[in-house]
C-alpha cells in the first residue's frame, strides 16, 4: 500500500501549554515512527481506609 | 527529507524528573518512567516499601507494529515548520520538548497511586513532626 502525504505550509502563531508529563512528546519537527504507551492504576483497592500498615514489605 | 523547525520565542518554567528541552534534530528517543504514588493521611514513611513489584509496573505492554506493507512518501512543499511563540509552564516525568525532527520515538511510562486514609475510629498515629495552625 502506498501512502502519500503532503505537506504544504505550516506556520503557527503562539502555542501555550501547561505541561508535558509521563513520557509524553511535545514535537515541532518531523518524525518516522512514534511509539507512546501508558498504564495508570488508581483502582478501588488503592484506596485504604484502615490501619497505616506498610504496602508491600520488602521480601514478600 | 526532514523540515527546518523554527521558533522564535521558547518560554519555559520548569523541567524536572529526567525531562528532556532538545534543540536540534535527533535520531532516537527512548523515554521512560515508573512512578509510585503514595499518599497518606498521616506523614508516615516505613523503609522499603515498594520495592515489590506491582504488575501495573511490570506487565509488558504490547507494542504495535508499524507494518512494511506500508510505504510512505511525504512531499514537503515547504521546508520550514515556523512557531512565533512556546509558553510552557513544566515539563515533568521524563516527557520530552523537541524543536527539531527525529525519527523514532518510543515512550512508555507506568504510574501506580496508592491512597491510605486513617479508620475515623482508629487513634491517630505518632507522627515525626507536627504542625498546628496558630490561634
Amino acid at each position: 500500500m502506498n501512502y502519500t502525504v503532503v505537506n504544504r505550509e505550516i506556520q503557527i502563531g503562539d502555542i501555550y501549554l501547561t505541561a508535558v508529563t509521563s513520557s509524553s512528546i511535545f514535537l515541532i519537527g518531523d518524525a518516522d515512527i512514534i511509539n507512546l504507551a501508558s498504564a495508570f492504576d488508581t483502582p478501588p483497592e488503592s484506596l485504604i481506609i484502615g490501619p497505616f500498615v506498610p504496602l508491600t514489605p520488602k521480601g514478600s | 527529507m526532514k523540515r527546518l523547525s523554527m521558533v522564535q520565542l521558547l518560554n519555559s518554567k520548569v523541567f524536572l524528573l529526567s525531562s528532556v528541552l532538545q534543540i536540534g534534530d535527533s535520531r532516537e528517543i527512548t523515554a521512560r518512567s515508573n512512578v509510585l504514588a503514595v499518599q497518606r493521611q498521616y506523614e508516615l514513611f516505613y523503609g522499603g516499601e515498594g520495592e515489590v513489584g506491582f504488575p501495573v509496573l511490570t506487565k509488558p505492554i504490547p507494542k504495535l507494529d508499524v507494518p512494511a506493507s506500508v510505504r510512505t512518501y511525504r512531499l514537503n512543499e515547504s521546508p520550514v515548520l515556523s512557531v512565533r511563540s512556546v509558553y510552557l509552564i513544566a515539563a515533568s516525568t521524563a516527557s520530552v520538548v523537541h524543536i527539531g525532527s527525529t525519527s523514532t520515538i518510543s515512550g512508555e511510562t507506568r504510574i501506580k497511586h496508592i491512597r491510605q486514609l486513617a479508620d475515623s475510629i482508629a487513634p491517630t498515629p505518632k507522627t515525626a513532626i507536627r504542625i498546628t495552625k496558630d490561634g
